[in-house]
């Protein structure tokens, strides 16, 4: 029995050996042979966008990044904004001639109809670069540094950020906690105006400094095989020059409710921003479900809540499609008006930057991803059209005729609301659509 | 209450929910969860471009990024 048991034992070595010289023998070709992990990747997008009948915006992106063994990351990203168009000046319909400051330079507004909003038109041209830096510490642990510079007309900004990750022992749940900051100069074309000051009036030449900080916590944990979730608070804090110099305000006749005059806004010098994102990424069967929703808050009084909805669904070994809902709604700024009563003195701050007002969007959209043949780079190929506009109620032809009936409040909101006046005199929001073309290859 | 304990207190809330449970995702059950579109944010290029976009439409801003802004158009 011990000559037997040792014999069997004897046997087991052999034919492990041999298993484990078969084993080598077909993997070390096979390793010789597998293709070398990439080194480079890149990215390439072109976003076309369009406002109807305002704002047209081509901005193509580049993203060329390094990748080392060790994990270690290097990236550079470049991209230019090309504007063109016409922006609203924030002022209330009127069919009297309206002089405003816009961004490029002083331009005068004529506005023939009661029923249109006011704009000035514009061009811009916006070239950014940013460098990143990912530095894994160890198997858990990695650190991201960033730094950018943008420069556009009257605007440029500096600012850098450090973004640490770490994972938890089981690699269930990471850790993220980031820092940014930003020195911007804001040097608005014609001068600084006073701020609730008649457009008109001299304005100041020069520099306006604006600081941002920003502070972020996220966490993700892998609930289960197939779910993925996310949280992230950030808070980011803005000081300096923090109005737009390109917007007025109407000031109206308490008689008539008509216009008669225009200041330029002016908001606080200060602002607070807050916001908490849950994200989850759940793979069905064969589609992937992601589901964002945010909650944001700050100083100003703006409250908004952003959910956004994308299924992606796999048509193949190459290719995919990923519908898309995303629906907003804010609360308006503390100093938000339509317009100002003329005659009685003015407010410490104000504003009709329908951007600080009662906004909905709603986005409607989808993304075709495809591979093409023999190649590792994909292709995403992304329609949109966004939809824009101020909570309130169209005016009726007879209200808005009789400048009365569901009250000036419902009058003003919606000529404010909306510029595309339809043949009914009714105020409609504002559609905008965007193309986003985008190519990312390993190599 | 300021708004710095409300972002702490509402990030408590979330994180409360995402972390119900402690059941165990094997290295080998991560089959899925290693998918480049199971990630938080799949598409980068499109994340950029909605953050330009839509800080420049409206009045929220905030999400993944620390850094942010650096674009005069709001």
């Amino acid at each position: 029995m011990q000559l037997s048991a040792a014999s069997t034992a004897a046997n087991v070595r052999q034919r492990l050996g041999a298993a484990a010289c078969l084993l080598l023998a077909g993997s070390l070709p096979a390793a010789a042979q597998a293709p070398a992990p990439p080194a480079w990747q890149l990215e390439a997008t072109g976003l076309l966008y369009g406002e109807q009948a305002r704002a047209r915006v081509v901005e193509p992106m580049g993203r060329v990044t390094r990748l080392y063994a060790n994990g270690r990351a290097l990236s550079l990203g470049l991209a230019v904004d090309a504007v063109t168009g016409a922006s609203p000046t924030g002022a209330l319909p009127s069919s009297q001639v309206q002089t405003t400051t816009g961004a490029s330079g002083r331009t005068t507004t004529t506005t023939t109809s009661s029923s249109i909003l006011p704009t000035h038109t514009f061009e811009d041209l916006r070239t950014a670069v940013d460098l990143g830096w990912v530095e894994p510490l160890g198997t858990m642990l990695s650190v991201t540094t960033s730094a950018h510079y943008s420069r556009e007309q009257d605007y440029a900004s500096l600012g850098g950020g450090l973004k640490s990750s770490v994972e938890l022992p089981g690699r269930r749940i990471t850790l993220t906690l980031g820092g940014g900051y930003n020195r911007d100069r804001v040097f608005p074309s014609g001068g600084t105006p006073m701020g609730l000051a008649p457009d008109s009036d001299p304005r100041t030449p020069g520099d306006n400094p604006k600081e941002v900080t920003t502070g972020l916590v996220g966490l993700s944990h892998v609930v289960s095989r197939r779910w993925l979730l996310g949280v992230t608070a950030s808070e980011s804090r803005e000081q300096g020059y923090l109005t737009d110099p390109y917007k007025v305000v109407s000031l109206v006749d308490p008689a008539t409710q008509l216009p008669v005059a225009q200041v330029t806004e002016k908001r606080p010098a200060t602002r607070t921003r807050d916001d908490v994102l849950g994200s989850s990424v759940y793979h069905l069967d064969h589609d992937i479900l992601y589901v964002n929703y945010r909650y944001y808050w700050d100083d100003w009084g703006v409250r908004s809540h952003t959910l956004d909805l994308k299924l992606r669904h796999v048509l193949g070994v190459a290719s995919w499609v990923q519908p898309h809902v995303r629906v907003y709604g804010q609360a308006p700024a503390w100093f938000f008006v339509y317009g100002l009563t003329h005659g009685p003195p003015l407010p410490e701050f104000a504003s009709a930057d329908e951007r600080l007002g009662p906004l909905r969007t709603t986005t409607f959209g989808g993304t075709y991803g495809f591979h093409v043949p023999g190649s590792r780079g994909e292709f995403t190929l992304r329609a949109e059209l966004l939809y824009q506009w101020l909570v309130g109620h169209p005016p009726q032809p007879d209200e808005a005729a009789s400048g009365g009936g569901g009250g000036d409040d419902n009058l003003r909101r919606a000529i404010a609301a909306g510029d595309n006046g339809t043949d009914d005199g009714r105020h409609l929001g504002t559609r905008i659509g965007t193309l986003l073309i985008g190519y990312a290859v390993p190599f | 209450m300021t708004s710095r304990r409300r972002t702490w207190l509402a990030a408590l809330i979330l994180a409360s929910i995402v972390f119900p449970g402690c059941a165990t995702v094997h290295p080998w059950d991560r089959d899925l969860l290693a998918k480049k579109s199971m990630r938080l944010v799949p598409l980068p290029h499109e994340l950029a471009a909605d953050d330009h976009i839509y800080f420049s439409k409206e009045g929220s801003a905030g999400g993944m990024d620390a850094a942010g802004g650096g674009c005069g158009c709001n």
